[in-house]
């Protein structure tokens, strides 16, 4: 049975929530995100098309060591006063694939990978 | 092992957060399994000077 909660929530700022990133007040039960990015800067704004494949770099296609959880644990709850109260959250910023939950969920499972190019003309 | 829980309130009163990035979670409440991961990376070709050419990495 999953361990439900109700979320208040008071006020909640958040500045920017962009790059596919979820903002949830209340219970879900499986979460997943992915990402990947490469992010090349070039001196000069010089633009090929397909110049860059993921797979060409060993962190995007190498295996992240991730085990999965087996642990022999029974959870058993008793919601006596299953309540999240919130008074203030201000938050900046959110970005790539991230999730700000307020509640219960069962699994999370997230990932990225990002790697940064810089590109600059030689000094002669 | 059998875990007891007894959910009481839970009360966040004051947050701040800067920034929430690359698949974090900023998570008040209960889960059973989180599973995160994060690669940065930055090597030799990660600071490129020459010429402005379509780059052919070997990876």
């Amino acid at each position: 049975m999953l361990n439900k909660r109700t979320s208040v929530v008071d006020r909640i700022i958040i500045n920017s929530l962009s790059i596919v990133s979820t903002f949830e007040i209340g219970d879900s039960s499986q979460i997943q995100a992915f990402s990947r990015a490469i992010a090349l800067q070039r001196e000069r704004q010089t633009f090929f098309s397909n110049e860059i494949r993921f797979s060409d770099f060993d962190i995007f296609t190498e295996a992240i060591p991730m085990e999965p959880i087996f642990e022999n644990v029974t959870f058993e709850t008793n919601s006596i006063h299953p309540i999240i109260k919130v008074g203030f959250l201000d938050i900046t910023g959110v970005s790539t694939s991230s999730v700000i939950h307020i509640g219960n969920t069962k699994n999370i499972n997230m990932e990225s990978r990002i790697k940064h190019i810089r590109h600059l003309h030689p000094r002669n | 092992m059998n875990l007891q829980i007894y959910n009481e309130e839970l009360q966040v009163g004051n947050m701040q957060v800067e920034a929430v990035s690359s698949s974090s979670i900023v998570l008040i409440g209960d889960a059973e399994t989180i599973q995160l991961s994060s690669i940065f990376d930055t090597p030799a070709e990660s600071l490129i000077i020459g010429p402005f050419v379509p780059l052919n990495p070997q990876g």
